[in-house]
């Protein structure tokens, strides 16, 4: 395993006393003096709330007989967009999610050759049903072809539906936003495997609470085919949870070096 | 609307305000609003900047000059900065940077149709296969790191495809450079050589920012690569350009290609909100450039229509798709390479660029690995990846 090691830390203002009472002094001195009070900015900010615009729409169903033919119709309200724009998101999440996992595998990887086999396999209780016992590369693996796999699942039910899977929904959009901190993460040579699964646990909480969403609305929609695959994918989505978990706790839980810590 | 450079006076300067709000307008929106007005938004800041940043040159040049360009130059910084705000937040700066290369396509693409000198859109065209190649390596990047389509941003109006490939583009200086337009081209010829200087200047600029901001190694890499292609670029673009204009020509010129710039935005935008923009700015270009043709009178005693002519605006760029003429260029030109100022076969290219590539390639070349087997697929090659589960 990458060791993060204690060194000479630089950021904290306790590292120079005297620096820190000349700070002091200088911000008693010429610093405002009242409570504190961001009023202002928030109102501010409330204001530009109030008047932006929405990051976009969801795109119409392109043939209104796929629109006719599944639950979207039938949706609470006749409202299809809610459905539309978070299956959206799922195809986002769940491709940019295997992008993920192919920036760990590559972390992973690199781990191994370095001779440092930082993760033990995942427990039996969290490996695929019936499947012999996986090495955690293979596990990694797995996970990387179910995001894969999910994805597709969304393509379907979104062509299904008459709609777009390619195109971006806001949601999909706003969820991008949201996801680039745990892809620089991932990404970046210079965080330790611990860091980057605790990056995952992010994107891997998301996913879960994503496909409960989703099961909700494809429910109300009446779409019992989809309901039942995205079940399957939700029960996937919480073994990546598990096996995420588990090894991110084993890593924190390992006793520190000396001079070294997780 | 007909334009006259000579006698439309626009915005007075003194009547061109802004406020802080009114610099940060509501953006444009990456998923409804059409690429083309995304476009024209990266090409006006592009265009604005370069305005920037010759009056800023000129500044150090000159002393009778230096008021009256502080004061031009307050209006262009606020111009540039309500224009460049305009990009929405939710672009990763991957996706933006598929929209500063659409640009440069279809930019380019027009402009060297425009452009009636052959050897000039001859440079035009050389530069645009590299750009459109960019593209290419830039969307498997979006694709391969984050997971994202480029053609959620290109909007169909661009092909995805590799053409001469970016690892051949690293060229020994001295072969950068082009042949200089004369002194007496013609008014077109001038503004499209500032405009894509600009726009190089630009994108070149923004791959310098935002490279350090990737975490990823290879992302670096490929933003260094083609920030020094761009870099490349604006030096090839830059010496279309004639050295022996006066500054204040010069400063003609850069106000005139504003006005053109803006012109054709405004006559080519359906977004109401943003058409707006282009109309005040485009009075507030004619009152710049009303205001540079005194100096040009007061300071060199000349007539500002020995450089613009009868004052008519030339035809202006075209911001559609050009799908076929790319398709055409592409396979007529695409093995093209330099040798000096002159464009010459793939066997004939000037040695020291061989060199030069060999040396800056010899560790790996980033736009390669980065899209290594990768063709654009509809919602990511990720589509087309064999499904593993079962």
């Amino acid at each position: 395993m990458q060791p993060t090691t204690l060194g000479h830390n630089r950021t904290g203002a306790a590292m120079s006393p005297a620096a820190l009472q000349a700070m002091n002094e200088a911000a008693d001195d010429l610093s405002p003096t009242q409570v504190i009070d961001t009023s202002s900015l928030q109102i501010q900010k409330m204001a530009f709330n109030s008047e932006s615009e929405a990051v976009g729409s969801v795109p119409s169903p392109s043939t209104a007989k796929g629109y006719l033919k599944t639950g979207l119709a039938k949706l609470k309200g006749g409202e299809p967009t809610v459905l539309l724009d978070k299956l959206g998101e799922r195809i986002a999440f769940e491709r940019t999610g295997t992008r993920l996992y192919d920036a760990l595998i590559a972390k992973y990887k690199a781990t191994l050759e370095s001779g440092d086999d930082a993760l033990l396999p995942a427990p039996p209780a969290v490996q695929a049903a019936g499947a012999p016992a996986e090495t955690p590369l293979e596990t990694l693996m797995g996970i990387r072809a179910e995001e894969l796999a999910h994805f597709k699942l969304l393509t379907q039910a979104v062509i299904k539906m008459g709609g777009d899977p390619t195109s971006q929904t806001p949601s999909a959009d706003v969820t991008a936003v949201a996801s680039m901190g745990i892809m620089q993460v991932l990404n970046d040579p210079r965080t330790t495997l611990a860091q980057s699964l605790n990056a995952m646990l992010t994107a891997e909480l998301t996913d879960n609470a994503g496909w409960e969403m989703l099961i909700g609305l494809a429910d109300d929609a009446g779409e019992t085919d989809l309901v039942r695959g995205f079940k399957v994918a939700l029960m996937d989505e919480q073994r990546h949870l598990q096996v995420i978990k588990t090894w991110l706790t084993a890593l924190v839980s390992t006793p520190a070096q000396p001079a070294e810590a997780v | 609307m007909t334009i006259n450079l000579l006698t439309d006076r626009g915005t007075p300067l003194a009547r061109q305000n802004f406020t802080w709000k009114d610099l940060v307008q509501k953006p444009i929106s990456k998923l409804d609003d059409d690429a083309f007005t995304r476009v024209r938004t990266i090409l006006m800041n592009g265009v604005e900047l370069d305005s920037l940043r010759v009056k800023q040159m000129i500044l150090r040049m000159n002393g009778p000059l230096r008021q009256p360009i502080a004061q031009l130059m307050r209006a262009e910084q606020h111009q540039a900065t309500l224009v460049n705000w305009l990009i929405g937040a939710d672009h990763s700066p991957i996706e933006t940077t598929i929209g500063y290369e659409q640009t440069a396509i279809e930019v380019t693409a027009s402009v060297a149709l425009l452009e009636s000198d052959p050897y000039l859109s001859q440079g035009y065209r050389y530069a645009l296969l590299e750009d459109f190649d960019h593209l290419y390596r830039y969307s498997a990047l979006l694709d391969r790191l984050e997971g994202k389509d480029a053609n959620n941003i290109t909007q169909g109006y661009t092909d995805i495809v590799p053409a001469r490939p970016t690892q051949v583009h690293h060229r020994a200086p001295e072969h950068d450079l082009l042949e200089p337009y004369p002194l007496d081209a013609s008014l077109a010829t001038k503004l499209h050589a500032i405009t894509l200087t600009g726009g190089e200047y630009q994108t070149h600029d923004y791959y310098m920012n935002i490279g350090p901001l990737f975490s990823d190694p290879m992302a670096r890499q490929l933003y260094a690569e083609i920030a020094s292609v761009e870099s490349q670029h604006i030096t090839h673009y830059g010496s279309m350009i004639n050295p022996n204009e006066s500054l204040l020509e010069k400063l003609l010129l850069q106000e005139a290609c504003e006005v053109w710039n803006y012109a054709a935005c405004l006559e080519q935008e359906d977004h109401p909100r943003i058409r707006a923009i282009w109309e005040r700015f485009l009075d507030y270009e004619l009152g710049h450039l009303s205001a540079v043709i005194e100096l040009f009178k007061a300071h060199e005693g000349r007539d500002p229509a020995e450089v613009l002519g009868d004052g008519k605006l030339p035809p202006g760029i075209a911001f559609e798709s050009h799908r076929e003429y790319l398709r055409e260029v592409i396979a007529r030109e695409t093995s093209l390479r330099k040798d000096g100022t002159q464009f010459v076969s793939e066997q004939e290219e000037g040695e020291s660029s061989l060199a030069y590539r060999a040396q800056m390639n010899s560790e790996g070349s980033p736009s390669e690995t980065v899209s290594a087997t990768y063709r654009w697929t509809p919602g990511t090659e990720l589509a087309r990846e064999p499904d593993l589960v079962a």
